[in-house]
């Protein structure tokens, strides 16, 4: 038994912790987790960790992927990734709760769903109702749009069936006529079209302008002791985020190496998602802004999700984030065949 | 009860097994074809209904056998499939030997001393009927996503089976062995170790098949914390895949035939002459 432990201790080490790897490079320098979830929303940390590496054979921060809001969330609250992307509301609702959370910048702007079944007779908001629709979570912003979208048709959230799924499962679960609809980040929206069974009855950008599903936020311990940091993660993301909307060739790059390195995604599903069309998803002016947030606090609070009781100047610190048009790309030119 | 005895109740009930296994080989030539070949026929018609099944149903999103077994070299090919059972064995392995270490003598101590039972048993029932995955937020809060934390879950899935177990077999015991050893003059300690301990074995390893069970069960459970490898890892990333239903089977299939594997395993412990010293006095 001792030998079968010491056995696949030192296996696991090997094959699966790297600890006998050599490390390279940042030795001594601060470094800290980041959570992020396999969505487009999230894109600019694993583009921002791969052209690091790229450039200078580090990168400041470990990526740490989830599979799910609560763990991503749980982590983040035990001190394990002390930078996370969360979902707006969730980090809102976090900091009326008195945990110790700042936003300090967005993670993309656009880039939500909703979807039907391609044979289905919803054409119309209207059509919802009585049906059910599957939402990532208790605080996703997809859950305000839907209330948004309701109650300027003079309908509830009580008009239809709100469950909640994590969005991997939510394309089977249209394709088995389990739900009605879908909504959540990108790409799980699209795969519902790229398979062939799926139809969008709205896309964010085109009903909520400028739409705030994630942010990038840090624990104010990380902005007391580690400032520099900080300045350094959001220089980073803005710059990944500028990069990524500069060209399609980059999004096509961002969409290999992302998707075999950190999604482990069909790399056709994120080109299509990226690219189809190229304004669903977008990553540039992301500096945090006041009637943004005001807008989701009121939404969130009439719609039952947030207390009300947490501000804009509470929780979010735009100290950090530059003016869009100061941001500089990443200078990252991958070789292409 | 004497040594000669117990070997002699041993002998007669292996000749008795042999004498079984012999009648059910027709001619009686000693290889049992029949019964190798039944688990290997129900296995391909399994895998026949399953194919017949996907291919009339249309569904191009669950997989047929043939999907699987590719989705199985492609793991092979990427280096993925070792890594990912030898993360999930690493994880199950430290769980269930850190709940053997904790289960077996707690459980033993309990069976043996009734106002310890009376003091512990209530929370010990509390506990048990608690999922893994309602622990899920708590191995994170304690341990982050570290290996420890699902090395935790599979600690508290394996540890109340065990600790049961135990219990239940010293008070099961006949009590015959006790006061002879007792005549003899052992002390506590001895008699715990060279007769409680002994005549429980055959429980206590039962305990621990089931518990084993347990543990390799809930490895998906406890791989959807963010950990990066891991069979129950494989799963849960083929979902964020889009369509990668096959990596999904391929990693159930996995687990099934390592949870058989190591059934197998735990069985031949069974074999070892300080079992069947327990299994012969309970003859």
């Amino acid at each position: 038994m001792i030998v079968w432990l010491v056995g696949i201790t030192v296996l696991h080490g090997w094959m699966n912790l790297h600890l006998f790897a050599h490390e390279t490079g940042g030795k001594g320098q601060y470094r800290f987790r980041i959570g992020f979830l396999p969505v487009t929303c999230h894109l600019t940390c694993p583009v921002t960790d791969f052209i690091n590496k790229q450039q200078t054979g580090t990168s400041m921060f470990d990526p740490v992927r989830f599979n799910g809001w609560p763990e991503l969330k749980e982590a983040y609250l035990s001190g394990y990734t002390p930078a996370t992307f969360i979902l707006a509301p969730m980090a809102i609702a976090l900091r009326e709760q008195g945990v110790r959370i700042k936003i300090v910048y967005l993670g993309h702007r656009d880039g939500s769903a909703l979807m039907v079944r391609k044979d289905s007779g919803i054409h119309r908001i209207e059509d919802l109702r009585g049906k059910t629709i599957a939402v990532p979570g208790r605080y996703a912003n997809q859950r305000l749009i839907i209330y948004r979208e309701l109650t300027a048709r003079g309908m509830s959230l009580d008009d239809v069936n709100i469950v909640e799924m994590p969005p991997p499962d939510m394309p089977t679960a249209l394709y088995s006529r389990a739900v009605d609809a879908v909504t959540s980040g990108e790409p799980f929206m699209g795969q519902t079209e790229l398979d062939g069974y799926g139809r969008c009855l709205y896309q964010a950008k085109d009903v909520w302008p400028g739409f705030i599903s994630c942010v990038l936020a840090v624990s104010e311990d990380m902005i007391r002791d580690h400032r520099p940091q900080v300045q350094e993660l959001v220089n980073g993301i803005a710059a990944s985020g500028k990069w990524l909307d500069e060209s399609m060739d980059h999004r096509m790059d961002a969409a290999k190496f992302v998707s075999t390195l950190y999604y482990n995604q069909n790399p056709r599903l994120l080109s299509y998602v990226l690219s189809k069309p190229p304004d669903r998803v977008k990553y540039t002016n992301l500096k945090p802004q006041r009637a943004n947030f005001e807008e989701i606090e009121m939404l969130g609070k009439a719609a039952g999700m947030l207390k009300g009781t947490a501000h804009f100047d509470d929780y979010v610190d735009t100290s950090f984030a530059p003016d869009d048009d100061k941001v500089v790309a990443q200078t990252y030119e991958p070789k292409r065949q | 009860m004497n040594a000669t005895t117990t070997e002699t109740m041993a002998e007669e009930r292996g000749r008795e097994a042999a004498r079984g296994a012999a009648r059910s080989v027709k001619g009686g030539k000693g290889v049992d074809w029949l019964g190798l070949a039944l688990p290997w026929g129900v296995g391909a018609l399994f895998l026949l209904g399953w194919d017949l099944s996907v291919r009339f149903s249309g569904s191009d999103l669950f997989p047929k056998p043939i999907d699987v077994a590719r989705g199985i070299v492609e793991l092979i090919r990427h280096g993925l499939l070792l890594k990912y059972v030898v993360a999930s064995l690493f994880r199950v392995s430290w769980g269930f030997a850190l709940a053997t270490m904790v289960g077996v003598p707690f459980g033993l101590l309990l069976g043996w001393y009734g106002r310890a039972s009376q003091a512990f048993n209530p929370l010990i029932q509390i506990f048990r009927p608690i999922s893994p995955i309602a622990w899920i937020p708590v191995a994170i809060l304690w341990f982050g996503v570290s290996d420890a934390a699902p090395v935790f879950l599979i600690f508290l899935a394996s540890v109340f089976p065990i600790t049961v177990s135990s219990m239940a077999a010293v008070r099961t015991m006949q009590p015959v062995y006790v006061r002879a050893a007792q005549n003899f003059g052992l002390s506590e300690w001895e008699l715990f170790r060279q007769v409680i301990f002994r005549a429980c074995l055959p429980q206590i390893i039962t305990g621990l098949r089931i518990a084993l069970g347990i543990a390799w069960l809930v490895v998906v459970a406890a791989e959807m914390i963010a950990v990066n490898s891991g069979l129950g890892y494989l799963i849960i990333d083929a979902r964020n895949a889009g369509k990668r239903y096959d990596l999904v089977v391929a990693g159930m299939l996995m687990i099934g035939l390592i949870g058989l594997g190591l059934d197998f395993l735990v069985r031949k412990l069974e074999n070892f002459d300080e079992v069947r010293w327990g299994y012969a006095n309970k003859a």
